[in-house]
């Protein structure tokens, strides 16, 4: 019998499950392997019977809690989709910010959202803050071919792979110019590879959408920055894009 | 030597792109290339470094060495490269490393993959015209070479000067007009070679003559944590390095879940993860480790082993390390600083060229099939496989011995083999732990796997004939050890007194509980057995304590007796240093050490130890050998 796998979006822009849609030919395979059961974007049936849950978008409100832990009771194996659902996302960036202000600065003082559920937002939260995570899809978007094989390991009872070295490895191996070269701040040397280094390939610095390996050289990586006089603060920036999770997570530490 | 116009050249060129790959350096930006020569015009013989070596050509970054097919049982086919290929524009240097690529890839366990590349490939070597800032290949010696190449040119502007290295080499020429270099322009060339070797020396205050002791007596130096504490562990050092060979092995399926394939990718050393074995256990996990590792394998141990000092001065390393912690040049200045007298070896970076003596028939990768002839579980985690391979023929090894063991799809994986070596089945001992072994333990009687080997140096049966002897196991340390003692208890006239200790954590993970009852029934052995703890619900009969407790508790005259000893890496220091205070003379100790055995050829460079590789040199040691290796029992 068929695995059965149903897609879910949160709080995202649905990019990450438009990149599966658009394996194109590959989806034939894909659904000669597996049934997908619930997939917005590309059929209008649902069920709540399957085997892999793919969730795709960050977790915004009560509600999406409830959802997604009823997601989970239902699973056997979630998949969290992209770098929204791994990380928080960019949208990750408001927990910088009181909820309310931050209501209060997009929506004003409106009086029509208050008890409103859509509008009752907390901290953005990755998936794993909230449910049990059993293998981790990264990146902004994801790169199907990295999803295709996870999702292979795990009809297969493999580990799901995941690269825990940093993105310089790929780069390297494309033969890039180190783009610190060019006077720009990557986030190769902290940032997980598995990418293929898609953004230095083509000449952009790597913002670091699929998180950080598990024993980043910070330390290292802060005396490089200094010697290509990047600041602090340009750091910090660049690093809450897609890691704020990161930041909070260092900040709690230290308190 | 031989002068030819450029204009003649170029057609000589766009003659070659007609008729095969041609690969040559091409700007990429501000820097340069190796790539795909679309048309002579793209050829920059001027250009000062390439951002990767030429090693790609023939370890290629990503490189398909089996394809599987799926459908069926057991079905892995090699994959074959036939392409013929030149490349134009190598520097002396690249051609250096090219050469000692030759005799890693080629002087023991012959690499198939690597060397079907290499004979297709012909070199056309190119003179320095421009010395990028890093370089230092005239501290090394190697801006200039005499073989290596089936073409050496020189770019003189309108001429190009050409000196034939190979037969081949001279057929590529044939059909274009040449003529004899004037001694002037004998002269011209010369000036090229040594005004290039002029600029590329950076201040190098040792030899790499003296490398190999520097690095003996600077082993602890505190210059290893301090630049260490700069290392981002991105592998770029080792990425674009011309004499950095380390590769990982993995395998992929396809969407269809029919067909797969193994793959082999570059590695890095000084990636934390590069010495990690499956129970999770980092060999090397600490930066300033990996960091000296990679300058002592350069200087020291590749030296040693092949008698190659493995660094040509390109400069790579340094000019791409963002950090600045990777110039050889800075390092060894650094080092010398702390040491006053060094000794010379007589060691260089040149090496014979072996390339066009060599043959290669037999492929090291492809595993044979084989058929599991019985499973038996011995614990929640642990099973035990009886194999047998297809063609009918035993696997030929000596205990103390491991295979590699392979499922399409799923990888390959060192394990020992446990039993001794009589009839056409062996067996292993396998922990489920990772995907291959994972895998292995849903399969039944019947099913098919793949097996390489037997690698490495097992027991020295003949040494320890007629001796006393004490087991030690630990853990699942009673797998590879049960192959000697079977044997022992089979041919037990030929040996002395035995005694066997073994320890686990727990009695549920007890192995070989039936055969454990025999040897203690035996009156001609004496055997021990402990556990860390007994949990209340379990029955013990044994010991309880670690496996040291059990050696006061056993008779043996300790300085006449051979202990050998495996177990889990943390047990080896304890169990020695109490072996030694009962008055064990070193050399009677023997060990089978645990690492990331990943190719079991010495070529991966996952399992080194210092300067041997567990894979080919061990996993069997006499303790006296490796003792004084920093990082054998850490």
């Amino acid at each position: 019998m068929k695995t059965k796998v149903a897609f879910f979006d949160f709080g995202g822009c649905e990019g990450c499950q438009l990149q599966i849609a658009n394996l194109e030919e590959d989806v034939l395979e894909l659904i000669d392997i597996v049934k997908i059961v619930s997939f917005r974007e590309i059929m209008k049936e649902h069920s709540d019977d399957y085997d892999i849950a793919v969730i795709e978008g960050s977790i915004m409100r009560p509600m999406d809690e409830e959802r997604l832990k009823k997601i989970r009771k239902n699973a056997k194996i979630l998949i969290a989709l992209g770098a929204c659902a791994c990380l928080g996302g960019v949208q990750r960036m408001i927990n910088q910010w009181p909820v309310e202000e931050s209501k209060e600065t997009v929506y004003g003082n409106s009086e029509k959202i208050k008890d409103n559920p859509y509008f009752d937002n907390f901290h953005t939260k990755a998936v794993d803050e909230v449910v049990k995570v059993d293998a981790y899809v990264p990146g902004c978007p994801i790169d199907r071919n990295e999803f295709v094989r996870i999702l292979i390991a795990i009809i297969q009872g493999k580990k799901p792979p995941l690269p825990d070295y940093p993105l310089c490895v790929e780069c390297k191996k494309k033969e890039n110019i180190c783009l610190f070269e060019e006077g720009k701040l990557c986030l190769g040397p902290i940032t997980r590879a598995g990418c293929n280094a898609i953004c230095p390939s083509y000449g952009s610095e790597c913002e670091g959408c699929r998180g950080f390996i598990s024993h980043p050289e910070e330390r290292a990586y802060k005396e490089v920055l200094e010697k290509y006089s990047i600041s602090v603060e340009e750091l910090l920036h660049k690093k809450s894009i897609f890691n704020y999770r990161y930041i909070e997570k260092k900040r709690d530490k230290n308190e | 030597m031989k002068i030819m116009l450029k204009e003649e050249f170029l057609s000589f060129v766009d003659g070659l792109i007609e008729s095969m790959d041609v690969e040559g350096v091409k700007a990429k930006g501000k820097k340069f290339v190796f790539d795909r020569l679309g048309s002579s015009e793209e050829l920059r013989l001027d250009y000062d470094t390439t951002i990767l070596p030429p090693k790609k050509y023939f370890l290629p970054q990503y490189e398909t060495i089996m394809k599987f097919d799926l459908s069926k049982q057991f079905s892995v086919k090699k994959e074959e490269d036939h392409e013929k290929r030149v490349i134009i524009g190598v520097h002396p240097y690249d051609i250096v490393a090219i050469k000692q690529m030759d005799k890693y890839f080629l002087d023991t366990h012959p690499d198939d993959l690597y060397f079907q590349k290499r004979k297709n490939t012909l070199i056309i070597g190119s003179n320095i015209l421009n010395v990028s800032e890093k370089a230092f290949f005239g501290d090394m010696e190697t801006g200039y070479v005499d073989s290596g190449y089936d073409l050496m040119i020189t770019d003189l502007g309108d001429r190009v000067a050409i000196e034939i290295g190979t037969e081949a080499g001279r057929d590529l020429l044939r059909g274009y007009s040449l003529r004899e270099a004037s001694t002037g322009e004998i002269e011209e060339v010369k000036r090229i070679i040594n005004d290039a070797s002029e600029k590329a020396k950076r201040g190098l205050r040792v030899k790499p003559q003296k490398w190999h002791d520097l690095l003996e007596k600077s082993y602890n130096s505190e210059i290893w944590k301090k630049q260490a504490e700069k290392c981002l562990s991105c592998g770029t050092c080792t990425l674009v390095c011309p004499t950095c060979f380390c590769y990982d092995v993995t395998d992929e399926i396809d969407l269809t879940l029919k067909e797969g394939k193994r793959i082999r990718t570059w590695d890095g050393c000084l990636l934390r993860n590069f010495t990690e074995v499956a129970s999770g256990e980092i060999f090397r996990e600490k930066t300033e480790d990996r960091y000296r590792h990679r300058f002592n394998r350069k200087g020291r141990y590749l030296p040693t082993l092949l008698g190659f000092v493995a660094c040509v001065g390109c400069g790579r390393c340094s000019s791409q390390c963002i950090p600045d912690i990777a110039d050889p040049v800075n390092l060894m200045n650094m080092l010398a600083e702390e040491v006053s007298h060094l000794e010379e070896k007589s060691v260089s970076p040149h090496t014979e060229t072996i390339i066009q003596s060599t043959e290669v028939e037999k492929p090291l990768y492809v595993p044979m099939p084989a058929t599991i002839k019985n499973v038996k579980k011995l614990t929640k985690t642990e099973k035990l496989f009886e194999i047998e391979l297809d063609n009918g023929r035993s696997l030929g090894h000596m205990p103390g011995q491991f295979v590699e063991i392979s499922i399409p799809g799923y990888g390959e994986a060192p394990i020992s083999v446990s039993s001794s070596p009589d009839g056409k089945r062996f067996q292993l001992i396998v922990r489920k732990m990772g995907d291959l072994t994972s895998k292995l333990h849903t399969m039944k009687e019947g099913d098919k796997v793949g097996i390489r080997g037997p690698f490495g140096n097992g027991f020295d049966l003949e040494a320890l004939r007629g001796k006393n002897l004490i087991f030690i196991a630990g853990g699942l340390g009673l797998a590879p050890m049960r192959s000697l003692i079977s044997y022992v208890l089979k041919n037990r006239m030929d040996f002395g007194e035995v005694t066997i200790l073994y320890g686990c954590k727990e009695p549920c993970e007890v192995l070989l509980k039936e055969e454990i009852e025999e040897w203690e029934k035996r009156e001609d052995i004496q055997f021990l057995k402990s556990v860390d703890r007994c949990p209340e619900n379990e029955k013990w009969s044994g010991e309880i304590g670690v496996i040291t407790s059990l050696i006061p508790k056993v008779k043996f005259d300790p300085k006449n007796t051979t202990a050998i000893i495996v177990g889990p890496p943390v047990m080896y220091k304890f169990v020695i240093d109490d072996l030694k205070n009962l008055g064990m003379p070193e050399e009677n100790i023997i060990v089978s050490l645990e690492r990331r055995m990943k190719c079991g050829v010495g070529k991966c460079g996952h399992c080194q130890i210092n300067g041997i590789y567990v894979c080919k040199d061990g996993p069997v040691f006499n303790y006296k050998d490796i003792k004084d290796l920093p990082e054998a029992f850490t």
